[in-house]
């Protein structure tokens, strides 16, 4: 199956001067474990905040996620990769990179998103038609 | 068992073949209008309706099996049960092709609608899947999974769409019944090929 067709399309976005608390609240609102930071200026690219950032580097080292700007604990540039790839290539590209997610890109333009989730999900699907997990 | 009980008698094996069919036509009409979406080929909508009253003749052939004696009787309304829902499926996928052939789909609900097709068609050719494996008396836990998986994934989809559908501008009224009509269709099938996965559980459970 190719990441084009499995990806979700459904990405938040927050700016890159917003803050970990408001990052928190965004991501409890909407029930979901990472946002997608916007371009701090043109031609820069997009980061990520997942959940595991604001826990690990925020909250674990007693920081006062009120004060710490997203930017700050992003992880930058993405892991971007080709629509037409398959989610066993995502699979092995987040067991290599040791992520837990990979963004579908066309060039600046982010398209989806791969989660461990959807690669397991993926897998599952494969089995069933038979394939090679 | 399962062989053993669906290989006795003419009726029997022909009320199997023919849900075979039904099954297979399902996936070839799903797969005609993926392809419909992706290439914008409107003239494939053809194609897909013809399919649906091919389908509805199987189903009613499958209809007179039945009621001619095949299978005993408490497998009876499962059995068609499922073809009941099969054509439910073929009907939606009829619908959205007639409705596509009308619209110029907005370049923001493209790729949404596309995804959708192609989730539903790989659907459909899981179903098949589940159909045979359940003849051969297999475990169907694999196969109804990926159909739950499968589900899931379009109705993700389907929120993502219907948000998107309220930014769109439409000429008249009518332009925005089809294309609401079309996108109702569209997300449907999905629903009710799991209705169909169901369906099978229940005869699979019927006969251990």
């Amino acid at each position: 199956m190719k990441l084009k067709d499995f990806m979700t399309t459904n990405l938040e976005y927050i700016r890159p001067d917003a803050t970990v608390y408001d990052a928190i609240e965004r991501m409890v609102d909407r029930r979901i474990r990472s946002l997608v930071i916007l371009p701090q200026a043109d031609g820069a690219g997009h980061g990520v905040i997942t959940a595991r950032d604001v826990v690990c580097k925020v909250l674990a080292q007693g920081m006062d996620p009120a004060t710490v700007r997203v930017a700050d604990i992003a992880s930058m540039p993405l892991l971007c990769m080709d629509g037409e790839k398959s989610l066993r290539d995502a699979a092995l590209t987040m067991a290599e990179n040791n992520v837990a997610r990979v963004f579908i890109c066309d060039g600046d333009k982010i398209l989806g998103m791969v989660s461990l989730l959807d690669a397991m999900q993926g897998t599952l699907v494969s089995r069933a038609r038979g394939g090679n997990v | 068992m399962f062989k053993a009980l669906f290989s006795h008698g003419k009726k029997e094996r022909r009320t199997l073949e023919n849900l075979r069919k039904h099954v297979k036509l399902l996936s070839s009409a799903c797969d005609v209008l993926r392809r419909a979406l992706e290439t914008e080929d409107r003239g494939l909508a053809v194609t897909v309706i013809d399919m649906e009253r091919e389908g509805d003749a199987i189903r009613r052939e499958i209809m007179a099996n039945i009621h001619e004696g095949a299978f005993l009787p408490y497998l009876r309304p499962n059995l068609y049960r499922f073809a009941e829902i099969i054509d439910e499926v073929f009907d939606l996928v009829e619908d959205a092709a007639r409705y596509y052939e009308d619209l110029e789909l907005h370049e923001t609900l493209r790729e949404d609608c596309r995804r959708i097709a192609v989730l539903s068609s790989e659907m459909s050719e899981m179903l098949c899947l589940t159909f045979e494996t359940m003849l051969e008396g297999g475990d169907l836990r694999e196969k109804t999974l990926a159909l739950r998986i499968y589900e899931k994934k379009v109705d993700d989809i389907k929120f993502e769409l219907l948000r998107k559908l309220k930014g769109v501008q439409v000429k008249d009224f009518w332009e925005g019944k089809t294309l609401s009509d079309f996108v109702d269709s569209l997300v449907r099938v999905s629903d009710v090929i799991e209705d169909a996965s169901d369906a099978l559980d229940i005869i699979h459970v019927s006969m251990g």
